[in-house]
């Protein structure tokens, strides 16, 4: 849930990137770290075992002008994708603003993407959240291996709602595709917290369940 | 899901963790939610309150899940000891986390001794907060504007 601050005149919101293992969750993080305008970021910080998988999460926050007068703070964050790191995905998902997916293109890894889809919508659900209103995008990574399924193809698998989502091919090793992804979750994430500061009844009722 | 401070619920959580702050001499005492956001933070020390925040919710999230898995309720506080600073956190309702950051000189006893009232200060102010006035009902309500910018993030520039 996004976070007001008027005295600091600051908001938080929360990203989280998430997909099966290996898919390049860490290395997005990487790479906005490294491309990124510096003023606008923070350190990243990984919890990680010693082959580099991701063992808690990573984080890293940004600062953008997004909201008139205030400090805007994106705060991102990448959940472990091994499977059995589940209770530790749940952890890293309270309160979460928006998701960005991130799916292995390569054939072989298709079983894992949608699995990996599934565990996310139904972690959401043990907090009360559901892909139907929280903002999310999609992001078909590794577009630059040999044996990646055609975009229609993950589309078909991954992307097939009533509503389709944005999505987007990446190779987020050199950064394609990981921007797009990233500024298009936050504008999703901020239209979503206008609407709910602009009708008072929605607000009164979201917070109540705070 | 939102989660609005107003000012004047700074100023009342502002007032507790300074109390806190001077009678426990610790550096640094900070308050963040189980997501991880940082909602109040006073002391001195320049570590990055939101990394802290981060950092914070993810220790004692798994901490309260070992907690479950011993058949306990929960643990309600986790010190970490080190050689210089210590780290106490401690629960103040389901979602809210006091973290408390200390030095060699200062007393453990004591930090836990008077982390105690400050929590159940802060748990009714928390517990009013949530009572509180609707957003967009108070003298803090201006209403947001989005800023015309279409690229949140950019590339630095070579
Ligand atoms: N060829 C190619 N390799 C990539 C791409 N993105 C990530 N990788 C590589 O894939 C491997 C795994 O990337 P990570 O970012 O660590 O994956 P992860 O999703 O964080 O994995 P977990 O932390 O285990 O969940 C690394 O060796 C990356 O360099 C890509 O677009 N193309
Ligand atoms: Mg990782």
């Amino acid at each position: 849930m996004s976070f007001v601050n008027f005295k600091k005149r600051e908001v938080q919101f929360k990203i989280v990137y998430y997909g099966p293992g290996l898919c390049g969750k860490t290395t997005n993080l990487q790479v906005i770290h490294r491309l990124i305008n510096p003023e606008a970021r923070g350190d990243l910080t990984s919890i990680a075992t010693a082959g580099e998988r991701t063992l808690f999460f990573d984080f890293m926050p940004l600062v953008a002008q997004a909201i008139e007068g205030y400090q805007t703070r994106f705060q991102l964050y990448t959940v472990p994708g091994q499977v059995m790191y589940n209770l530790t995905r749940r952890l890293v998902l309270r309160g979460v603003d928006g998701v960005v997916f991130v799916a292995d293109s390569q054939w072989s890894k298709m079983q894992e993407n949608v699995e990996s889809f599934a565990n996310l919508e139904e972690n959401l659900q043990l907090q009360g959240e559901t892909l139907q209103t929280l903002p999310h995008v999609l992001q078909y990574n590794k577009r630059d291996l040999p044996d990646v399924a055609p975009v229609h193809y993950m589309e078909f698998m991954l992307n097939h709602g009533a509503v389709r989502q944005s999505s987007f091919p990446a190779v987020a090793t050199t950064g394609e595709g990981v921007f797009e992804a990233l500024n298009m979750v936050a504008r999703q994430v901020l239209h979503k917290f206008m609407i709910v500061h602009s009708r008072k009844e929605e607000g009164v009722r979201e917070l109540a369940l705070v | 899901m939102a989660q609005v401070l107003q000012e004047k619920d700074s100023v009342r959580l502002r007032k507790v963790l300074l109390q806190l702050l001077a009678r426990s001499e610790s550096d640094d005492c900070l308050l963040c939610d189980s997501g991880g956001h940082m909602l109040a933070l006073e002391g001195a020390s320049r570590h990055d309150p939101f990394l802290i925040s981060a950092l914070g919710a993810g220790v004692f999230g798994a901490s309260r899940e070992l907690a479950r898995m011993l058949g306990e309720n929960e643990f309600s506080a986790v010190l970490h000891q080190g050689e210089r600073k210590s780290i106490f956190l401690r629960a103040v309702d389901a979602d809210t986390l006091l973290v408390m950051i200390f030095s060699q000189s200062a007393n453990v006893g004591l930090v836990k001794l008077y982390s105690t009232p400050a929590v159940e200060d802060l748990r009714q102010i928390l517990a009013d907060i949530k009572q509180g006035p609707p957003v967009g009902d108070t003298e803090d309500s201006r209403p947001f504007v989005l800023s015309t910018e279409t690229q949140l993030f950019s590339l630095r520039k070579e």
